[in-house]
């Protein structure tokens, strides 16, 4: 159903990320059929978000269920209220600061981390009509590459002088 | 920048083209026009009857505006002097430009005037490294327009180029029959607009990639309205008036918008491939700049805010709370082939942010951003404790989780050899580098004044206060290189010194972290024979097995770096040597006309009497042009001290009379003055 394919290198295993929504969990057994729908709920679930606090801002997602957009009748909402770290989502296609619209295997890939927003948005993607910002703090609380860890293996003196020239 | 190409810029969006104006391209040869780091022309040439011009002289306007005065026909024949050809181009969403051809005969003259375009729509990585594109390109005539286009799946960007008057368009170009009158002229204005160019909305022309095109007036009152902005300076030594308004240009010409702070600019980080926000070079830079201007800081301060990282990206080497370190908008990018999106791979930027914000309110008295700045500065500070750490001994540590295209050494000396050992060789990784312990102090100690201050957090305050005492302890005692005398410029992955002799040391100064009982070993080092050049403090050491005078990091001598080790030597009271720095870098910027490189060689000066150059591609460079600024600073020994503004000038005595007038802050605005008393050849001139 999609085009793309994930970044070569990244497992697709599920991971923990540290962030305050962890919808990247929906993996391994419990994983659903629709990670929109997670990702949303899970955003709303805690109501407050330390990463928006000092932040106000209105995003709606408008989401054909394609990839090839020209049904443009047929789409799906998400509305996001940011209001000083608090969260309320809707699925009212409400008015909004940024207006995002993304095919809905696009949100997939980015709502599980498989697709970082701003390149989205350079690609062609993602387009957004009204406030670039809102979008910039809204992206704050996608999830990071399932497969990163954070982690990295030391490299030895000798490692390092090896793949250099001597001196 | 190789001579004879000109270069004209606004934002990101500039133009390399040789000495008539035309651009010609090759896969690999830096020319064309630039926007968004993509390239929307690779081809601009203009002929007349079908032969190519030569250029009689070119001036630079302003540094978005450049005029070439022109000839037909090549070489030293000219076919026809009875004709000239002035082509006058501005920097906008694309460029402008005004083509205007003067019969100097008494006869009228038909013409064939051509001119030809194409573009490669190279991704700024791919000129550099050389790399084929993926995407298919196809030229279109559309309307009065010529578009050039090039598609790789949704990713679509576009060239359009449209004349005032009538032409013949074809898909290489535009071509003009004309009849210019017996000492008449004929003029043809040009529109060159690059364009993210969405496929579905093409019939209603090109969509700039700002959205919107800037009015040219508005830039020249800018430039004009920036310079009445900032204080005077009035000198007895004549050099500094010019060396100070060449800083103020070049800074104007530095400045970048973001697409989310339009109306506001924060300085990038050089002109032209790094036209884009760098964390480190963006928050230095505002440093630098802050005696003279704040709304350089006030504005990176916010968007490396909107920025900052908040998940675990091992590609973009990301994490929660940490400040980025170059943002990029081209294919690659786009694509995920490259991390720019942003890329975080620094260790420095985020210990620096908190650094910035502190000083940012110690001149301006502005505690509303740094209460709107809270989460931010405190993310910032976790990550010191949550993230840097990476040998869970305390040190901040760096090491790249992205091995194919994330950055070796995330300090400032980012080449692949700066940091060594005494022998030359190379240490493992991660690598606890000194100066980051330096930042992660001042960082902490700053932080916890604005605790205490703005945020009204005491406990906060005490528990930051407590954490940089014992890395203070703990720092003099494991970097200290006892039989040198000197810190170790990093502990390696088992915490073992890296023990050459380096500027690093002089950063140390800056941030505070240095016992006062070790600060003048430190001193002797900076102002020592090994290190001293006369222009100023090398980067590495003379005696060191990778030391080499012209070598990138281990060696040549920074101005910027200089600049800062200033302001370390004031910061403990080492005033004369401060006005020694001063005196060798300020001295080194009137060789070169005011306008600093980003290094120069480290030769001793007495052997090579004029700093010698490094090449590097970017001029003028954003930290050396703020390097004169924090310079100034220095010599004059400016420090806010709660709503006044301190002055304890240590100059040097050729220097003479100083007056600073206007300087903004917290106090409104205050004049600064002072008289050179120093007597700096002794030392620069030995």
């Amino acid at each position: 159903m999609c085009k793309l394919r994930p970044r070569p290198g990244l497992a697709l295993a599920g991971t923990e990320h540290i962030l305050a929504v962890r919808t990247a969990k929906t993996s391994s057994a419990t994983a659903t059929a629709d990670p929109i729908n997670d990702f949303f709920a899970g955003l709303a679930a805690p109501g407050h978000l330390a990463t928006f606090e000092h932040e106000v801002g209105t995003v709606r997602f408008d989401v054909p269920d394609a990839i090839a957009a020209a049904d443009v009748t047929d789409l799906e909402h998400w509305h996001v209220t940011i209001d000083d770290g608090d969260v309320t989502v809707s699925r009212e296609p409400m008015p909004a600061e940024a207006v995002v619209r993304v095919a809905r295997p696009y949100l997939e890939l980015m709502v599980t981390g498989r697709l970082n927003a701003m390149a989205a948005m350079l690609r062609g993607l993602l387009t957004v009509d009204g406030s670039v910002a809102a979008l910039m703090v809204f992206q704050r609380c996608l999830p990071g590459p399932p497969g990163s860890t954070g982690k990295v293996a030391p490299i030895s003196s000798q490692a390092v002088m090896a793949q250099r020239r001597p001196m | 920048m190789s001579d004879g190409l000109v270069q004209i810029l606004e934002g990101n969006t500039f133009v390399v083209s040789d000495d008539k104006g035309d651009i010609e391209a090759s896969r690999t040869d830096p020319t064309g026009l630039f926007s968004f780091d993509t390239r929307f022309l690779s081809r601009w040439v203009l002929t007349v009857n079908g032969q190519r011009l030569t250029a009689l002289s070119t001036d630079d306007l302003q540094y978005f505006q450049t005029r070439f005065f022109l000839v037909p026909g090549s070489g030293t024949v000219y076919v026809d002097a009875k004709l000239s050809v002035i082509r006058q181009r501005e920097v906008a969403d694309g460029f402008h430009e005004e083509v205007r051809v003067l019969n100097h005969d008494n006869v009228p003259v038909d013409l064939d005037i051509r001119i030809e375009a194409a573009s490669d729509f190279a991704d700024l990585f791919e000129v550099k490294d050389a790399l084929k594109k993926k995407g298919e390109y196809g030229n279109v005539v559309a309307g009065d327009s010529l578009v050039l286009r090039y598609q790789r799946e949704t990713y679509v960007r576009e060239t359009w180029i449209s004349a005032s008057t009538s032409a013949t368009i074809d898909d290489h170009g535009l071509s003009f029959s004309i009849t210019v009158p017996p000492h008449g002229e004929w003029k043809t204005d040009l529109q060159v607009v690059a364009s993210q160019g969405e496929p579905d909305r093409q019939a209603d022309g090109p969509i700039g990639i700002r959205g919107q095109r800037r009015v040219r007036e508005d830039m020249s009152r800018g430039l004009e309205k920036w310079l009445q902005r900032a204080p005077t300076v009035d000198c007895d030594w004549r050099p500094l008036e010019h060396i100070y308004k060449r800083c103020m240009t070049d800074l104007a010409a530095l400045r970048f918008s973001t697409l989310t702070l339009p109306g506001r600019a924060l300085p990038a980080a050089g002109l032209p491939w790094f036209m884009t926000i760098f964390g480190r070079d963006s928050i230095l830079t505002s440093l630098q700049a802050l005696p003279f201007t704040s709304e350089l800081a006030s504005t990176t301060l916010l968007a490396l805010a909107e920025r900052q990282g908040t998940r675990i990206d091992d590609f973009r080497d990301e994490d929660p709370g940490r400040i980025l370190h170059e943002m990029r908008y081209g294919e690659m990018t786009a694509f995920e082939e490259r991390p720019h999106s942003p890329y975080y791979g620094n260790a420095d930027a985020t210990m620096l942010y908190v650094i910035l914000l502190d000083e940012y309110e110690r001149w301006t008295g502005d505690s509303k951003l740094v209460r709107e700045l809270e989460h931010t500065a405190r993310a910032a500070l976790n990550w010191i404790s949550d993230y840097a750490d990476l040998q869970g001994n305390g040190y901040v540590s760096y090491q790249r989780r992205n091995p194919k295209t994330g950055l070796e050494n995330q300090c400032w000396k980012d080449s692949w050899d700066s940091i060594s050992y005494r022998n030359g060789d190379l240490p493992g990784f991660p690598r606890a580098t000194c100066e980051l312990q330096g930042y992660a102090y001042d960082a902490k100690m700053r932080g916890a004044r604005l605790a205490r201050l703005v945020w009204k957090d005491p406990a906060y305050a005490d528990h930051l206060e407590k954490e940089a005492a014992d890395l203070k302890r703990r720092f003099n005692r494991d970097f200290w290189v006892k039989d040198g005398e000197y810190f170790a410029v990093a502990l390696d992955g088992d915490g073992r010194q890296v023990d050459s002799l380096t500027s690093n040391i002089g950063h140390l100064l800056w941030s505070g972290i240095v016992d006062t009982s070790k600060a003048k070993a430190v001193v002797k080092h900076l102002m020592g024979p090994r290190l001293f050049s006369g222009w100023g403090v090398r980067t590495m050491a003379e005696g060191e097995a990778r030391y080499n005078p012209i070598g990138y990091h281990v060696g040549t001598v920074w101005p910027f770096d200089n600049s800062f080790i200033a302001w370390g030597l004031r910061r403990y009271g080492f005033k004369a040597e401060a006005a020694c720095i001063v005196a060798g870098i300020l001295e080194a910027a009137e060789v070169f006309d005011g306008r600093l490189p980003e290094a120069f060689g480290g030769y001793e000066r007495s052997s090579t009497m004029y700093p010698v150059q490094y090449p590097t591609a970017c001029s003028p460079q954003a930290w050396s042009t703020g390097a004169p600024l924090l310079l100034l600073r220095a010599g004059l020994g400016l420090e806010p001290n709660g709503d006044n503004l301190v002055v304890d000038p240590a100059l040097p005595s050729w220097i003479g009379n100083l007056e600073l007038l206007d300087l903004p802050g917290r106090w409104k605005r205050i004049d600064a003055f002072g008289r050179g008393r120093i007597d700096t050849d002794r030392v620069t001139r030995r």
